[in-house]
């Protein structure tokens, strides 16, 4: 994988719910990556979009204005965005830029498939 | 042909003299009855009577003579009557040729023994004489040679720059030292659109006068291409192309060729299969590996192009093979490794050259014959760049223009170490490089992970406004970046070339407009540079901007952030 390449990989692990495997960057580069597996991950029934950030090796601020992006979209369709698996830096940058408050974080994927779920 | 040649001019010699010619008048005592002047008497290579006369034990008349001989017939006709060879270590030299007598009467016994006599005394003077007279001509000749190659050399020195570049913010030496007169190797200068400078180190392959001739055919057409194209791989394209075509069979060149632009420090070359030339920054020296064949060799050659960015503080080193294949008395060779160490050593470009002489000079010994020519051309980019940086780098203080690798004290005099400088093309993506290469040089330090994640984050994101924002995303432009360690703080500081763009004060982005439609989606990179940092300084002119970053090492973890212009 190159270097600001990223893969998004979209499971189906519930009736409303779609986890997207984040694996490698987010940054500009990864535009239509991003929006493509968000495409696929809200379609249908789909209202909770979780997002799998255990893979995720860098983060910049086009990469979090990208999650902003995805924010706007997903509350456009009345869908619910939510995360696990950030480290302890992107944990702090997500409550340094206040995503942590749009953008549910759990400690696991099985709790946030619960709480989608239950939406 | 050379010896029958001269043989053959002695015999005019002796023939004349012998015959009592103009140049040696008879000395009898009768001059009232001179004798006229005998013609000179060619004798062929290959006329039997030099045999004749070489294996003759006396005096000969030539009337007794009956061998086919043009040379006979000549003598008989100049009224030659009796000829006494002289003979020198088997080697007829010449001969005495007397006419009849003055009385008509035959030569007597007693005067062919006197004629013998003075044959046997005069032959070894004669040969000597020949000798001496061959090595004036000689010698003669030599000084010609030596006079042709002293205006050889003349005119080759008229070849090579006449003075340096003289470039702001730039220093740069030259040293070319031919192995014999005239040589091979040359350099150049090239003046060319837009402040560039073209630099031309090149090595034609053998020595002396054909070498000297075939460096001066391909620095003019390398000249030529120079002016008209811009592309420095196309430059040695065309170059070869035109050489191909005159060169002889069996030589060729070597050459490098690099462009370039003293304002950005951005170096755009290609390598004929000369020597790579030496980049040496503040965290070591590397090659500048660019590939291609030599030129003159092959037509339809296509050459690599690479590119560097020189930044404050580096030097450059350009040089020929004379330098490296260099051999000391034992025979083993000078080499890159040890001119590399060199280069590690050296901080300045202006000491660098005689450097690397004074060192060859211990390593080949008092008494050795220079092998091969010698060039060197060494460039060296001011540290001025960083009189731009806020006053924890020295702006305006003592350490402003003299910001070496080496510890020295701040202006508010405590400890002041470089950690790392570089600088990096404005290319997307290269702030991950810049990230890590700054995460590799705090390492060692023993920072927090958490810190040093703060750090990458940081240098990362002002990297990038540098590249897109600073220098507009031209890739010639560079970002140089510098990591100081100065008085317990963490002191990174990036410069780009975009002074004339203020950089706004950071603020907190609005999440709720921005998920509303209401702003765009994107601004959080001074945000989260400003959250990253102790403190952050911004300064700058109107052609650079300096982003200082500032980690304080020895407080508590933490976040807390402070912006200041």
């Amino acid at each position: 994988m190159s270097q600001g390449a990223v893969v998004a990989t979209v499971r189906r692990v519930g009736a409303q719910t779609s986890v997207v495997d984040v694996d490698g960057s987010i940054t500009a580069q990864s535009e239509s990556e991003l929006m493509n597996a968000f495409t696929l991950a809200s379609s249908g029934t789909t209202r909770g979009v979780i997002l799998n950030f255990s893979g995720l090796e860098y983060m910049n601020s086009t990469g979090i204005g990208l999650l902003v992006t995805l924010l706007v979209r997903a509350n456009r369709q009345q869908q619910q965005m939510m995360a696990f698996g950030l480290n302890d830096h992107y944990r702090n940058i997500f409550e340094l830029t206040r995503l942590n408050e749009a953008i549910h974080i759990y400690p696991d994927e099985a709790s946030a498939v619960q709480a989608s779920e239950a939406l | 042909m050379e010896a029958t040649s001269s043989l053959v001019q002695r015999f005019k010699q002796f023939a004349r003299r012998g015959s009592g010619g103009s140049d040696h008048p008879r000395r009898t005592a009768d001059e009232r009855l001179p004798l006229p002047d005998a013609p000179p008497i060619d004798i062929a290579p290959d006329d039997p009577i030099i045999a004749y006369f070489q294996r003759a034990s006396g005096a000969v008349d030539i009337d007794q003579i009956s061998i086919d001989s043009p040379a006979i017939e000549h003598l008989r006709a100049a009224g030659v009557k009796l000829v006494v060879p002289l003979v020198s270590q088997g080697e007829l030299i010449g001969m005495l040729n007397l006419g009849a007598r003055l009385s008509e009467q035959e030569y007597s016994a007693d005067d062919r023994r006197l004629l013998d006599s003075l044959a046997s005394h005069a032959a070894p003077a004669v040969r000597v004489a020949q000798l001496v007279r061959q090595q004036q001509a000689e010698a003669r000749e030599r000084e010609s040679i030596a006079q042709e190659l002293r205006i050889a050399h003349l005119i080759q020195q008229t070849l090579l720059p006449k003075q340096l570049p003289d470039l702001p913010g730039w220093h740069i030496s030259a040293y070319y030292q031919p192995a014999r007169a005239v040589g091979g190797d040359f350099y150049d200068f090239i003046e060319l659109p837009d402040g560039k400078i073209g630099l031309v180190v090149g090595d034609a392959s053998s020595k002396g006068v054909p070498a000297a001739l075939v460096m001066a055919t391909t620095r003019t057409m390398l000249r030529a291409s120079a002016q008209r194209l811009v592309e420095p791989g196309i430059v040695l394209e065309r170059t070869n192309e035109v050489l191909c075509a005159d060169i002889p069979r069996n030589m060729f060149v070597t050459c490098l060729y690099a462009v370039l632009d003293p304002t950005s420090g951005h170096i755009q070359y290609a390598n004929a299969g000369h020597n790579l030339p030496y980049l040496r920054t503040a965290s070591g020296v590397v090659e500048m590996r660019a590939t291609g064949w030599p030129l003159g060799l092959m037509p339809g050659m296509t050459y690599e192009e690479k590119q560097i960015i020189v930044s404050p503080g580096d030097n450059v080193l350009l040089y020929s093979d004379g330098l490296v294949e260099a051999h000391d008395p034992q025979g083993d060779m000078f080499g890159s490794n040890r001119l590399t160490a060199l280069m590690h050593d050296v901080a300045s470009a202006s000491t660098l050259i005689d450097r690397m002489l004074t060192h060859l000079t211990l390593f080949t010994g008092p008494d050795h014959e220079q092998e091969d020519d010698i060039t060197l051309v060494a460039l060296e980019r001011s540290a001025a760049v960083w009189q731009h940086a806020p006053d924890t780098l020295g702006a305006g203080g003592e350490d402003a223009d003299t910001m070496t690798p080496t510890s020295s004290r701040s202006p508010s005099g405590g400890d002041h170490r470089l950690l790392l400088e570089f600088s990096l093309p404005s290319v997307t993506g290269n702030e991950r490089i810049a990230m890590e290469r700054v995460a590799a040089a705090v390492g060692d330090l023993g920072i927090p992970s958490a810190t040093v994640e703060r750090i990458k984050t940081a240098v990362a994101e002002t990297t990038m406004n540098a590249i897109e924002h600073g220098n507009d995303n031209r890739e010639e432009l560079p970002v140089s970046i510098r990591v100081v360690l100065s008085a317990g703080d963490l002191v990174i500081c990036i410069v780009d070339q975009g002074g004339n763009e203020p950089i706004p004060e950071p603020t907190t982005p609005d999440l709720e407009a921005k998920l509303a439609g209401l702003q765009s989606p994107r601004g959080w990179g001074l945000f989260l540079i400003k959250s990253m940092v102790d403190e952050m300084r911004v300064a700058g002119d109107a052609t650079h901007h300096a982003v200082e970053l500032i980690f304080r090492l020895n407080e508590n973890e933490g976040s807390g952030a402070s912006v200041s212009g």
